[in-house]
């Protein structure tokens, strides 16, 4: 396995949604094609970081810092403004939980489709099925439809299936914060298996303890720009003390020692998509 | 991949329904016996085979229509699958052709039986439906594509595509043959590429004879340089699919 990802520079532009763009042929008819002011405004700019293989490297920033985008821009969903994206080794992305899904089929056919449609053939899915279904703890759920799962079933399902991709480049955006506390802690010790076996990765979180647990360098985004970069532990440091500074109150600094994580509620940053 | 989301297209659309698969047949069964009436009964149209012949070009505009006006939302709602990393979005409409073509090739045992029953015979020159189909799906593909990025950016091509294609449903000979078309007007309809694929169905099947080769090469060139342009098109916009919604 030799996966590494290598981001050169990227900046990413978006055009402010303005709430009166013709969203119509007919609008756009009735108003005409003159010129309107354009806003925009910067996700990311000029972010540069080199991740070598088997290393883990977590982002984390405040809401709206784009955490997010980037990773996106990494997984080469949407294209950057300036800079460039190099990635080398199946690339695996865990950004949205359940790709594929459809509420009407049942887990077993969901789990093919997912599975298929995360990058894998019919046939490595057949071979890891049961596997997956071990790991989702639904074995006796398989044959319902989607819909009647319940949705912390729902989301162990697609975590389940997402975990088996076998990446050798692996991007997580807050997904973690799923599931009970057990299913948690099983999918944390998925993730440094992975690690384990030499996976490269980027994690996006909120919670410095996943970062001191997983990664071993850290970026630390705000408004789009790269305020620290280094050792994990450096950057969590800095990061938690910028926390306790805006929020005026004293905020104990994490332990180093690997925690089990705690519940963290998403920011919205981590999708569930119930289609 | 593609089959895999084939199956799941048709295993959605019937996965409730009692009759399944024979939905299908239902619609465009209705309408050959609405229009069959109208035409055959009301206005005492006496082309010979008349029935055979709306039947073959009621099901492939059926074809045509369904899968240009379906790929226009098969962008926006699979969201999920456009957001994941790799993903080929040109898939998506590809799998509503795809699935649309299934549901023609359905309706074709039907119409083989209403051939027996007119006592048309079935010629060799059936060989040929095979590329007729092929013409037709790169055609519809193209169309597809064309609608699929316009609705991205505008959300009313829907509306509008439904009226554009009810027009050439009527201005495509399908309730009538090209023959009733006065002169002047044919021109007209020499550049609706349909006209020659309804034509080519119906010359395999229903005339025993050889598709009108020619025309049909030039339209297969037309739409697979039409299908090159879309496609560049839907690729240049597919990047920027991602934060559409």
């Amino acid at each position: 396995m030799s996966g590494t990802i290598r981001v050169e520079g990227v900046s990413k532009r978006f055009r402010h949604w303005e709430p009166n763009q013709p969203m119509t042929l007919q609008e756009l008819v009735l108003r005409g094609w003159r010129r309107r002011r354009r806003d925009f405004f910067w996700a990311l700019m000029d972010v540069s970081f080199k991740v070598a293989p088997g290393r883990m490297v977590g982002i984390m920033g405040f809401n709206g810092a784009g955490k997010s985008t980037l990773l996106r821009l990494v997984a080469g969903v949407g294209r950057p403004t300036n800079g460039q994206v190099h990635i080398s080794g199946r690339l695996g992305a865990i950004l949205e939980l359940g790709v594929g899904f459809n509420p009407e089929l049942t887990g077993r056919e969901n789990i093919y489709i997912s599975g298929v449609c995360s990058g894998l053939t019919r046939r490595e899915v057949a071979k890891r099925f049961d596997s997956i279904v071990a790991f989702s703890e639904l074995e006796a759920f398989l044959d319902y439809p989607l819909r009647t799962y319940s949705t912390g079933m729902h989301v162990r399902l697609a975590f389940a299936v997402a975990s088996h991709i076998e990446p050798e480049v692996l991007l997580i955006d807050e997904v973690l914060a799923v599931g009970d506390l057990a299913f948690q802690k099983k999918c944390m010790d998925r993730m440094m298996s992975f690690k384990h076996d030499g996976c490269t990765g980027l994690l996006v979180t909120h919670a410095p303890q996943a970062v001191l647990t997983m990664c071993d360098d850290a970026i630390w985004l705000d408004r789009g720009r790269m305020v620290a970069y280094g050792p994990a532990q450096d950057v969590v440091n800095q990061y938690v003390e910028a926390i306790t500074r805006k929020a005026g109150l004293a905020t104990p600094i994490p332990q180093t020692t690997p925690a089990p994580i705690t519940a963290q509620a998403g920011d919205g940053d981590g999708h569930v998509a119930l289609v | 991949m593609l089959r895999e989301l084939l199956v799941r297209d048709l295993k959605l659309r019937y996965k409730r329904s009692y009759l399944g698969i024979a939905w299908t047949l239902v619609n465009p069964l209705a309408q050959v016996v609405v229009y069959s009436f109208v035409f055959r009964v009301l206005f005492r149209v006496n082309t010979p085979n008349y029935t055979a012949n709306l039947f073959v070009g009621i099901t492939c505009w059926a074809w045509f229509q369904a899968s240009v006006l379906e790929s226009t939302v098969s962008i926006l709602s699979n969201r999920d699958l456009i957001r994941q990393p790799g993903f080929p979005a040109v898939l998506l409409p590809n799998v509503t052709v795809g699935s649309q073509l299934i549901h023609f090739i359905l309706t074709l045992p039907v119409l083989v039986g209403l051939i027996l029953v007119s006592k048309i015979p079935i010629t060799a020159a059936v060989l040929w439906l095979p590329f007729v189909i092929a013409v037709q799906y790169v055609l519809t593909l193209a169309f597809s594509l064309l609608a699929a990025t316009v609705h991205v950016n505008f959300r009313d091509t829907q509306y509008l595509l439904g009226v554009f294609l009810m027009l050439g449903f009527f201005l495509t000979p399908i309730l009538y043959d090209m023959q009733i078309v006065p002169p002047q007007f044919r021109a007209f309809y020499h550049l609706n590429p349909m006209t020659y694929v309804v034509d080519a169905y119906r010359a395999v099947l229903i005339r025993g004879a050889m598709p009108p080769i020619l025309a049909l090469t030039a339209v297969a060139t037309a739409s697979g340089l039409l299908l090159y342009l879309c496609y560049q098109l839907f690729r240049r916009t597919s990047a920027n699919f991602a934060e559409a919604f």
